[in-house]
């Protein structure tokens, strides 16, 4: 378990294509820069898919955290 | 705008004029057939949701600067420079049209418009005002591409996990290499979607089938298409196509996921391995025997809804619907259907915009066929369309199932 | 000054008219086949029949058309049809053909029946485009070449007619050989306009005939009437 403390928690278990990703980008524009947003995800393709977008668009992934089939991301808002 | 500005935009236009897009650009007559062959236009009956108005605007702009009428009698062919107005109607265009071409169907000259709003898109991109979804979901896929390596190792990781699905679902004494990856030679690489489903039920059928497959890294959808970025779209098609040819597969086998199939299979000239969707896959080892289905197990009425990117742009029309009489014992037919079925409203990306209000009215054709074909069930193969018809069956409170014809197939599995 | 406006237009214009159809024409699929061709197919499924004699079905009877509103694909197909009459028609002015004279009739052929059917049919293309939704989407061209064509063929008409069906209406008839001298003597590129056509009574209208005609010949490249090749091209596309 991550001690990380998420200031907004979003669960995208399965969702189809392609609205993870798009889910979280939509979110994270609505936060503050600093705050961090949790995203709950069984998609396989989503840990390559996370990091990606997260770097292209300029956030950061702090931690991931896998618990059985559901992984966790802990995204930055970086700017 | 300034005049560099325009400058780069005129080089966009001209950079895509290739043989198809200077005949269909001067070919309208605007005999207006094509009208009301769209589900926008049948949704919401506006000028600029109608396939000659959507053109229009490109071809307009295109005059100002390619054709002599446009540079010295504008108004002969109401030719229209670039301006931020402009922009919002090219945007306006491109991304209320989901490329399904019914309106080729129904043109007396065969044009294909979503072929013109290409340049729409191309012009979007150059501007910066092209939708930031399908960039950003562009650009992802382009980095996944570049640094594939760094997400190898948690990418097997989590696929051992839907090892142990896959395993339930055929009863296999173990989940050890139920999904193989990265396996030289092998018959088909099979390139699925980043859900977890768009895997576990093709893996299972790969497996009844004793199929000797291997799982893609990358995920089959093209958002550089989508969001109509040819080098991107290059790029991410590519990705694939080169991973086919290192392991040097025979076949690949794209997920439920209509642009996916039609781009490598179409629209990327000759390459040295066949192309197939899944649901010609699943249709090819019923008729050879290698898979087995419950024959009549849903009782309830079913229909079938054909992607137009599989049906009217792949040809892939009697595969799903054979296999689906298996199945089901009440099938029946949408009116109109096959090459004239009407697009559900969701492709070309639109169902990755925040335009949810949008895509439930221009769903509208979508839902009254459903509706009168009295069928309980809606069967699809392609994401795309399996998202919007739910977004249709939740907004107009239909109350029918949408369902997957793959995991239909995977959950009727005899083994 | 009338008198050389009139030759010009019968004459000198001709010939522009002419070197610009088929200049242009050829300019316009000289650009085309360089253009780069993209890879892959555009095709529509399922694909039916013979690829060529498929294309030269969806291209001339035009099935799309049939299939959505069977008044309209009427008047579309009597109004080609109508205008390859006026082909033959016109190549009868020009020489005697034997393979239209097929079955005997008097030059011009139809009893001013083809006139009549473009006449009808131009009209409704034009009033078409003032009604919605046809008018939003059309633009000033569709309109100016509607006229042109309009009063081209209302021209042409009023020559056959008078000529052929009022006693007093061409008071110095032209005779068929008349035309014939004048037009084969453009051919050879030898021009000789007689008194027998500059003193016809209908001088004038065969004069505005020959204008309008003149200005769509000329427009015909740069305009949308380039459908009437071009849809072999798009048609094909859809079949490969």
């Amino acid at each position: 378990m991550s001690d990380i403390k998420a200031d907004v928690t979003m669960d995208l278990k399965g969702l189809a294509c392609p609205l993870p990703v798009v889910k979280v980008s939509q979110q994270i524009k609505k936060m503050q820069v600093g705050q961090i947003l949790m995203a709950e995800t069984t998609d396989p393709g989503a840990l390559a898919d996370f990091p990606a977008w997260a770097k292209t668009s300029g956030n950061e992934i702090i931690d991931t955290v896998k618990d059985g089939n559901v992984t966790k991301f802990f995204i930055k808002k970086l700017k | 705008m300034d005049k560099e500005k325009v400058l780069e935009l005129e080089q966009v236009i001209e950079k895509k004029l290739n043989r198809p897009m200077l005949y269909y650009l001067d070919l309208c007559t605007r005999c207006g057939l094509c009208y009301d062959t769209c589900h926008a236009y049948q949704g919401i009956p506006k000028k600029e949701y109608s396939p000659v108005g959507r053109a229009e605007v490109v071809r307009k702009v295109f005059r100002k600067y390619f054709r002599p009428t446009g540079k010295f009698f504008p108004w002969w062919g109401d030719a229209r420079e670039f301006d931020e107005n402009l922009m919002e109607e090219l945007r306006e265009a491109a991304f209320s049209c989901t490329g399904c071409r019914r309106c080729t169907m129904f043109c007396p000259f065969g044009i294909d418009m979503p072929y013109i709003l290409g340049i729409a898109k191309e012009l979007l991109i150059a501007y910066g005002n092209a939708p930031e979804e399908l960039v950003m979901l562009a650009d992802g896929a382009v980095e996944k591409g570049k640094s594939v390596e760094m997400f190898k190792e948690g990418y097997q990781g989590v696929i051992k996990d839907l090892e142990k699905e896959v395993q339930k679902l055929i009863k296999a004494p173990t989940s050890e290499g139920l999904i193989p990856m990265e396996k030289k030679g092998a018959n088909i690489l099979f390139v699925g979607l980043s859900g977890a489903h768009s895997i576990i039920y093709p893996a299972a059928i790969f497996n009844a089938a004793k199929e000797d497959w291997t799982l893609s890294y990358f995920e089959a959808v093209n958002f550089g298409f989508f969001a109509g970025d040819s080098e991107k779209a290059n790029f991410i098609a590519n990705r694939v196509i080169n991973e086919a040819k290192e392991l040097g597969v025979k076949e690949i086998v794209i997920v439920e996921c209509g642009t996916a199939y039609r781009i490598p299979k179409f629209l990327m000239g000759p390459l040295p391995f066949k192309v197939s969707s899944i649901v010609e896959v699943i249709h090819r080892y019923i008729k050879e025997g290698r898979i087995k289905i419950k024959e009549g197990v849903i009782t309830d009425p079913i229909t079938w809804h054909d992607p137009c990117q599989l049906g009217r742009n792949g040809g892939v029309y009697d595969q799903p619907r054979e296999v689906l009489k298996m199945l089901a014992k009440d099938y029946r037919e949408m009116n109109p259907t096959r090459e004239y079925n009407w697009c559900c409203g969701g492709g070309g990306g639109l169902v990755a915009l925040d335009n949810e209000e949008f895509r439930i009215k221009t769903g509208k054709p979508k839902k009254e066929q459903i509706e009168k074909s009295g069928a309980k069930m809606v069967v699809t193969a392609c994401e795309n369309c399996h998202l919007q018809l739910s977004t249709i069956n939740a907004g107009y409170g239909m109350g029918v199932t949408i369902e997957s014809f793959t995991k239909l197939v995977g959950e009727n599995l005899i083994v | 000054m009338l008198g050389y406006i009139s030759y010009f237009i019968l004459v000198p214009m001709v010939y522009i008219a002419f070197a610009t159809l088929i200049l242009g024409l050829i300019y316009k699929f000289y650009v085309i086949f360089r253009a780069p061709v993209p890879a892959g197919t555009g095709a529509i499924f399922p694909k039916q029949g013979s690829k060529v004699l498929g294309l030269i079905y969806d291209a001339m009877v035009v099935p799309n058309v049939y299939n959505k509103q069977k008044f309209f694909w009427f008047i579309i197909m009597i109004f080609h049809i109508a205008f390859f009459f006026l082909f033959l028609g016109h190549l009868e002015l020009v020489d005697e053909f034997s393979f239209i004279q097929i079955i005997p009739h008097k030059v011009f052929l139809g009893g001013g029946v083809v006139g009549m059917v473009l006449i009808i049919t131009t009209l409704y293309f034009l009033f078409r485009r003032f009604g919605s939704p046809y008018r939003e989407i059309s633009i000033p061209e569709d309109f100016m070449i509607l006229l042109v064509l309009f009063f081209c063929i209302l021209f042409g008409s009023i020559l056959h007619l008078a000529e052929r069906y009022s006693d007093w209406g061409a008071v110095l008839r032209v005779d068929v050989n008349d035309y014939r001298q004048w037009l084969q003597s453009m051919i050879v590129l030898k021009p000789e306009l007689s008194y027998k056509i500059t003193e016809l009574s209908h001088y004038t209208i065969l004069v505005l005939h020959v204008l309008f005609a003149n200005i769509f010949l000329m427009m015909f490249p740069f305009s949308k009437m380039v459908h009437s090749v071009f849809t072999f091209l798009a048609h094909y596309r859809k079949r490969k």
